[in-house]
């Protein structure tokens, strides 16, 4: 960034950096299995990996097992990582957004005994928020927790919690007052996935993958000591989650989007007969341009959002842009290079203009859901017209 | 944004806001942006002076605060050839030899600026000015403003190369045809150059210095339209979000109702990102090779050709059947906007361009780092 103000970090961002990619240069790098479970095992093993070499938590306080450095430091390695084509680490939902708030509003015991796992990767969370009834409208989660004796008693159903089937402890928002408004009776639950009475089933995207599941809760008794900040209070905890997750996410993708452009490029480039039909010609040109200046403008955008990280201003409206912004263009981009398969795209195993099929198609059919996790597009259309632009409520 | 580019924006936008209301934006239409009172008026404020180097008694400052007093004219839709004076002279002056000390008279000159390639692939059927050995040769239609300045600077291309010249628009060989302009912000004219146009008097730059010139020269006039489309898609989101918090249909306002408010932020999410997208570029745009230049301002004048337009258009839909007429003046900034749209290139064509730079170019596309 151009703009950092300060020069001391400035410099300090760019030491790390030529740390980073001396590090990736000489690291084993995996291979990533298509299968689920190999997948899983080798991620982990990933994760292991960076952990011993001190890339795991890197934004994280040094009381909490991490390297007690900025977040910008962790965009960096994050940035780096998808620049050497590196397989992110399978526990980022326990990284980037269940860890952060039990270190915040976690006690002693929970810290203690969960951080240090979480980040190695011995444990992988996964976090039980949406259900088939509350999905935009979280708050009106009907997941029900009880107090009997030391426990409660968990009953009702999850849905699109990723890796549920293979996490060792999900993060849960459950209803634990039916007198309170909505949002005043949640409580935020740590609950370990081996305890009687949880079933997970997973679901198949349209990908193809099984990343997540819906999660079956009858009668699942989670001690007390489980519970993350006040009874009811668990709202404030999970908007605190969406929030910090927002930031890092939307510059990591905006790495990783640039980089499959660039990808898309060299196998463009390398194909001889890319303009044998002037018209085939002109569609390529197009569509690497048309991408290429939709990853310019988030690019733009997100300086802004690297400002807002360093001076670590917590969840804003303006991010509600910067996820719009950040959805379209995902689907820009892989929807042009995937148009460039033409008919091929049913047939993962060609490789029409030089492009990968089986990667193209499944990236593009991945972008479908940009738009949706996360607070769907419409979503962030409320809030920017609400919260930024002051039109009436509905 | 550094600091003198957004000081340099507010203190065009606090005087335009003080001096400049919607009546003197209807009197400076109906004459199509040509006031000699209202250009000495601009004049004296010392903002065509802004880029002009010291040494020619300018302020010295970079090309980008022309970018950013161009957001601010943007916003107030404020006609005339602005850009023209904004830019053309400070560019020149840094090109000319001896800094241009022999040409006292160009900080205060209106120059008109013939430059095919300000036609895109239209430069055929808007005539065609090319280079021949005794001068300029050929014809362009429209150019802004060309019966009213003091001078021409012709850009003539030939298969031996670039020559920039510099033409008393009354000259021999010179024919200024005036044409109906559609443009409420601008005076269009037929220019023809009767060989040999401008005989005696040799081209200002030639060889590589002229490459150089033009290569600037259009980088620069991309990144002032998308800056003035950025000010233009800013000022129109303010504008009909104030209108449909007060225009009231089934008792209460449009504001309220989720087809409206939807619109009005993708409406924000345009205007934002562009205005973004011009803040960085101004920013990069001093420190970059011409290589990168070059792409920096077809990106920002690629997305501002489609996301201001885009504004206008929700704009002028939001506004209901008001928005159709001339009642309100957003049908102005539709018409500049879509002038604009094409000058240098739209965004179709820019990211044509783009595309095959990338694909066959120099690398340029090297992810940018976060520090």
């Amino acid at each position: 960034m151009t703009t950092m103000a300060d020069p001391a970090l400035a410099a300090d961002l760019t030491q790390y950096r030529t740390q980073c990619r001396k590090w990736l240069a000489e690291a084993r790098i995996p291979e990533v299995p298509l299968s689920l479970t190999e997948r899983f095992r080798v991620l982990r093993e990933w994760q292991h990996t960076l952990y011993e070499a001190g890339w795991i938590g890197i934004a994280w306080s040094r009381e909490a097992g991490g390297q007690g450095l900025t977040h910008l430091h962790q965009l960096v390695f994050s940035e780096e990582l998808a620049r050497a084509r590196a397989p992110q680490p399978i526990g980022l939902i326990g990284l980037d957004v269940v860890g952060p708030s039990i270190d915040r509003f976690g006690t002693l015991r929970q810290r203690t005994e969960l951080l240090p796992r979480l980040l190695s990767g011995e444990d992988i969370w996964c976090q039980g928020f949406s259900e088939p009834e509350a999905g935009s409208d979280l708050s009106s989660l009907r997941t029900r927790a009880e107090i009997d004796g030391d426990d409660f008693v968990v009953s009702g159903q999850k849905v699109w919690t990723s890796w549920a089937h293979l996490a060792s402890w999900c993060a849960m928002l459950v209803r634990t007052n039916l007198d309170a408004p909505k949002s005043r009776g949640i409580s935020y639950l740590l609950v370990d996935m081996s305890s009687p009475g949880i079933v997970t089933r997973p679901l198949t995207q349209m990908t193809g993958d099984q990343e997540f599941c819906e999660v079956f809760l009858d009668r699942v008794r989670v001690p007390r000591e489980n519970l993350v900040g006040e009874l009811d209070g668990g709202w404030a905890i999970a908007r605190h989650t969406l929030g910090t997750e927002r930031a890092a996410y939307t510059l990591r993708r905006r790495v990783e989007y640039e980089v499959a452009l660039q990808d898309a490029i060299d196998e463009l480039s390398a194909c001889p007969t890319r303009d044998a039909d002037p018209r085939r010609g002109y569609r390529v040109r197009a569509a690497v341009g048309r991408s290429h200046v939709a990853l310019r403008v988030l690019e733009a955008q997100t300086r802004k959002t690297i400002g807002r990280l360093a001076a670590d201003t917590g969840p804003v409206p303006e991010d509600s842009v910067d996820k719009l912004l950040l959805n379209d263009i995902e689907q820009q981009v892989y929807g042009s290079i995937a148009d460039l398969l033409g008919p091929l795209r049913a047939t993962p195993a060609a490789r029409p203009l030089g492009l990968d099929v089986a990667r193209w198609a499944h990236d593009h059919l991945y972008s479908r859901a940009a738009s949706i996790y996360g607070g769907s597009s419409q979503i962030q259309r409320n809030i920017i017209a609400e919260r930024i632009l002051g039109l009436p409520r509905d | 944004m550094t600091d003198t580019l957004a000081e340099v924006e507010e203190t065009v936008d606090a005087y335009l806001k003080r001096s400049y209301d919607a009546q003197r934006r209807h009197a400076l239409t109906r004459c199509q942006g040509w006031d000699r009172t209202f250009l000495e008026e601009i004049a004296d404020l010392g903002w065509f002076a802004l880029a002009v180097p010291d040494e020619a008694d300018g302020l010295g400052l970079p090309l980008s605060a022309v970018g950013a007093a161009m957001m601010s004219l943007g916003r107030h839709l404020v006609p005339g050839p602005l850009p023209e004076r904004l830019l053309l002279p400070a560019l020149l002056l840094r090109h000319l030899d001896g800094g241009g000390s022999d040409r006292s008279d160009l900080p205060g000159a209106v120059v008109a600026l013939v430059d095919p390639a300000a036609h895109g692939s239209w430069s055929v059927d808007g005539g065609h000015v090319r280079g021949e050995p005794a001068g300029p040769a050929g014809s362009m239609l429209p150019v802004r403003f060309a019966r009213e300045a003091d001078l021409l600077l012709v850009v003539a291309e030939s298969a031996e190369g670039t020559a920039v010249h510099l033409l008393s628009s009354r000259g021999p060989g010179v024919d200024v045809e005036p044409v109906e302009s559609a443009d409420p912000t601008a005076r269009l004219a037929r220019v023809t150059f009767a060989e040999p146009a401008g005989a005696g008097t040799a081209p200002v730059l030639t060889g590589s210095a002229a490459e150089r010139f033009v290569t600037e020269l259009r980088a620069w006039a991309q990144i002032l339209a998308a800056c003035e489309l950025a000010g233009i898609a800013v000022g129109l989101v303010a504008e009909t979000t104030a209108f449909v918090q007060v225009r009231e249909q089934f008792g209460r306002p449009i504001g309220a109702f989720q087809a409206v408010k939807h619109t009005l932020a993708d409406m924000y999410a345009l205007a934002s990102s562009l205005r973004n997208l011009c803040d960085v570029t101004l920013e990069d745009a001093t420190s970059s090779s011409a290589d990168e230049l070059l792409m920096l301002a077809a990106v920002a004048k690629a997305y501002a050709a489609d996301a201001a337009v885009r504004v206008c258009e929700s704009a002028i839909q939001m506004h209901g059947g008001t928005g159709f007429t001339t009642e309100t003046d957003l049908h102005l900034y539709y018409k500049r906007a879509l002038a604009l749209r094409a000058w240098y290139g739209d965004h179709e064509e820019l990211t044509h361009r783009i595309g095959d730079n990338l694909l066959t170019g120099p690398q340029l596309a090297e992810p940018r780092s976060t520090s």
